[in-house]
């Protein structure tokens, strides 16, 4: 059977600072990280035939292209759900790579999520249309249920109800996070490490989630260039390659708001995901060294540990304890500092941070990594990777 | 600010209707007079509908329905209590007897919603059986402080609905000014409402808690959806839910502010034992009293002059 | 009566208005014809005490004029199923009810029609009336 296993690789990230405040547009962002990528890769912005992006971007492939000097494009395509086509991003890449649709795609993400629109705010519009989401998010909205916060902290619950886990648990990956981008100097909390007791202390979001459990809100753009891993290998920087990619959505999956389907305590689309990244890897949890999992809140780190199989069900609150996620830990977690410490950049940092991690140049760079696994967004329908080194 | 005297009248309005929903449908006395030409004649003299289906027996006879019909907006004159007064015993009336003793003596009707089923015929003899759905309030309007006052009748031939009316009143506290209709802000969180889910929010305007079920198999299914995932049906029909349930999982929203509503407030997954969950707010209870498991029953809560959102406070279990 | 044609059942045309003037007669004599015996709908010393400036349309009187003008429009063979109404300032006698209209929607031969009834004071009605066209 044909496998895309091991056919492409990312050759060359790039990103913009992150800041609060960018002081530029969205744009120019992006543009900005498609240069960083590209001279990275060592390549030409005119040798990039194909542009992947989110369907939240709001910038158009053919606008970044304009501004980056890209000519013809032969692919281009958009990942929905939010945070959740991170890893979606590269698996079309590598598709279109794979299939000859293009050479040489570029991934990007770029917002001033926190100068311009922040997700974290309640939308009135959200339930305004009645298009198939407006209907489905009309089921919340009207309850004032209308904030990542609250959708998250409707499972957290469940799965501290489920399984014993305490809102200290959850601190635990927070402390985890902010150890971490303490000494990473691109992370907004560069030199902010935080204790368990300021966690509990910090003010609620929503019950049971503090305000440390959640996310910063971030500006910034990262991009990444994904092509064949014969052509990576006589790049200028060692390939990641993509040992498997894949997205994932479940029964009765809805956008943030599964609350209808199974027991609320798990992520079974992240179940999906990593079934198929195992399958097409030929690879266990054992054979990961670091994981980068999509922390834009706390207890969903939790869930994803036990979704991928790096412990039971139930039983992450164990694996988290004494330091078990942390550099030094059983299993280092987002050495970067996550997306509760570096930044929000909807997951396609913690991409960049997987490449780094498998050419040994990142800042927090663990020992004899040989597999990365990444996975994005959770509570919506998501996607992973598993990237290697040669 | 509300003073203890007046939260005790709250108490005992608020128990009194919940005494008069639970007390369901009661059935009135049939029409005086069955449905009849003369009436139907007075009637359409009086409006100025020269409509012949109504009073040619001629028209009627060859119209789609074959012989004389009487108008669907007559429904309701059909079962009024005429000179000899009205109802003082039904669930409603007593409700609105208990706000005109708490002072809220101005009435005005702010919606009438009729559905007509099918034309009624010459000789028929209706039956109307009223229930109380809701009362909300105390709520500030143009004219003053008041409850607005809920109920639904369904016009019945033999066992046979042929109609219904949602009919919902202000008892208001007069103050001494010209009336203006009753206005409330719109409130910002409507839900957007499209064919396959306008049935829910219908019923909530009605004091109804509607959960889809497949017209085929049978299966529940919440939140609604135009195809049966068990079966494909397209054949959608709902029950009415018993309105209680158990809290499946809750949150407590502290912060960023929310439109429309005062932080901090619960908003839960409720379990019902119809088969489905449903989410919803629980109000009337301290956030740290909540807990998974609790027992919770439905209320009705008016957002705006449209919308009614069912909510949920604790149950005895 | 007449039918309308497709053209004037299309979402968004407009229905011709209709102007009522409510002579005392109009109130009282509806009133009694839906059997409405309140006093503040024929007894114009009951109806001042009670702070009204004058007798006023009963609601099933309002029920019926809403009816009665779009069936006028619709014809006789139009089934009316549903009127959905919001009742605003009281119509008095000695003012005139204007009953203006429009088609809000259509769906195959059923038609909803939105209304909006004015007295002098502002809007005495609004709201929809659901009816089922003749094929
Ligand atoms: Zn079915």
């Amino acid at each position: 059977m044909y496998s895309l296993s091991g056919r492409t690789a990312i050759a060359g990230i790039g990103a913009t600072e992150f800041s609060k405040e960018s002081g530029r547009s969205e744009l120019q962002l992006a543009a900005e990280a498609v240069f960083a990528a590209v001279d990275d890769a060592g390549l030409s912005p005119a040798e990039v035939d194909g542009l992947v992006t989110f369907t939240q971007d709001a910038n158009q492939e053919i606008a970044v292209a304009r501004e980056v000097g890209i000519g013809d494009l032969t692919f281009f395509s958009r990942v929905e759900y939010g945070g959740g086509a991170a890893c979606g991003t590269v698996l079309h890449a590598a598709m279109a790579v794979a299939t000859g649709a293009a050479s040489t795609v570029v991934c990007y993400r770029a917002f001033n999520e926190r100068s311009g629109r922040r997700f974290g705010q309640p939308d009135p519009r959200l339930g305004g249309q009645p298009s198939s989401q407006g209907v489905e998010m009309s089921w919340h909205v009207p309850y004032g249920l209308m904030t990542p916060a609250g959708w998250v902290a409707m499972f957290a619950r469940r799965y501290m109800h489920a399984f014993g886990a305490t809102s200290e648990d959850f601190g635990r990956v927070a402390v985890a996070m902010r150890r971490h981008a303490a000494t990473n100097p691109a992370a907004w909390f560069h030199g902010r490490p935080i204790t368990l007791e300021e966690h509990q202390r910090s003010r609620w979001i929503v019950e049971p989630l503090h305000l440390l459990d959640c996310c910063q809100e971030s500006d910034g753009a990262v991009a990444l260039v994904v092509t064949s891993a014969d052509r990576a290998r006589h790049l200028r920087r060692s390939p990641a390659v993509v040992t498997a990619a894949a997205q994932g959505a479940g029964r009765g999956q809805m956008m943030m708001t599964s609350f209808y389907r199974d027991d609320m305590s798990g992520l079974p689309e992240m179940g999906v995901v990593a079934s198929a990244l195992w399958s097409m890897s030929g690879l266990s949890p054992k054979d990961i060294q670091t994981a980068i999992l999509y922390d834009h809140f706390t207890p969903f780190v939790l869930s994803q540990l036990e979704e991928l199989g790096f412990c039971g069900r139930g039983e992450a609150k164990d694996f988290v304890a004494d330091g078990g996620i942390e550099i030094d830990g059983r299993l280092p977690v987002n050495p970067h500092g996550g997306q509760l410490g570096e930044a929000y950049i909807h997951g396609m940092n913690g991409i960049t941070e997987a490449v780094r991690q498998i050419r040994g140049t990142a800042v927090n760079q663990v020992a004899g990594v040989r597999n990365v696994l990444v996975t994005a967004g959770t509570g919506v329908p998501t996607s992973g990777l598993v990237l290697s080194r040669e | 600010m509300t003073t203890t005297a007046e939260s005790g009248v709250h108490q005992r309005l608020a128990d009194l209707a919940e005494r008069q929903i639970a007390a369901g449908e009661v059935r009135g006395a049939p029409a005086a007079d069955p449905v009849n030409l003369p009436m139907i004649r007075h009637w359409a003299a009086a409006m100025g509908d020269a409509n012949p289906v109504y009073t040619d027996e001629e028209f009627a006879a060859g119209s789609a329905h074959g012989a004389i019909v009487a108008p669907p907006a007559m429904i309701q004159v059909w079962t009024m209590a005429g000179l000899d007064g009205g109802d003082t015993v039904g669930p409603v009336a007593v409700m609105l007897a208990a706000l005109d003793e708490s002072g809220f003596t101005g009435v005005v009707a702010t919606n009438c919603e009729q559905t007509y089923h099918r034309y009624l015929r010459l000789g028929e003899r209706p039956v109307a059986a009223t229930r109380m759905s809701g009362l909300s309030g105390p709520k500030t309007t143009a004219l003053g402080v008041g409850y607005f006052v809920t109920w639904v009748v369904t016009w019945y031939s033999d066992d046979e609905p042929v109609a219904e009316m949602m009919f919902r009143v202000l008892k208001f506290r007069p103050v001494e000014r010209n009336p203006e209709p009753a206005k409330h802000d719109p409130y910002p969180l409507a839900p957007a409402v499209n064919r396959d889910t306008a049935f829910f929010w219908e019923g909530a305007r009605q004091g109804e808690l509607r959960i889809q079920k497949c017209g085929d198999c049978g299966e529940p299914r919440h939140p609604p959806g135009p195809v049966c995932p068990t079966c494909r049906s397209l054949n959608r029909t709902y029950t009415l839910a018993a309105g209680v349930g158990e809290v499946y999982s809750y949150v407590v929203h502290h912060n960023p502010p929310v439109p429309g509503r005062e932080i901090p407030f619960v908003v839960a997954v409720i379990a019902l034992p119809e088969g489905v969950r449903i989410v919803g707010n629980i109000v009337e209870c301290a956030a740290e009293k909540v807990g998974i498991g609790m027992p919770v029953r439905v209320v009705y809560r008016e957002m705006d002059d449209e919308l009614i959102l069912p909510m949920w406070i604790p149950r005895e279990s | 009566m007449r039918t309308p044609t497709e053209q004037e059942t299309r979402a968004g045309a407009a229905l011709p208005e209709l102007r009522i003037e409510l002579t005392p007669t109009t109130v009282v004599s509806t009133a009694l014809a839906t059997m409405d015996f309140t006093p503040v709908h024929h007894d114009v010393e009951k109806a001042t005490a009670q702070g009204s400036k004058d007798i006023f349309l009963n609601i099933l009187t309002t029920m019926g004029l809403v009816e009665r003008y779009v069936t006028d429009w619709a014809g006789p063979d139009a089934l009316v199923r549903g009127i959905n109404v919001r009742l605003g300032v009281p119509a008095y006698a000695g003012d005139a009810l204007i009953l203006g209209g429009r088609v809000a929607g259509r769906e195959g031969d059923e038609v909803t029609v939105e209304v909006r009834g004015t007295v002098s004071l502002g809007d005495h009605v609004t709201g929809t009336v659901r009816l089922l066209l003749p094929r």
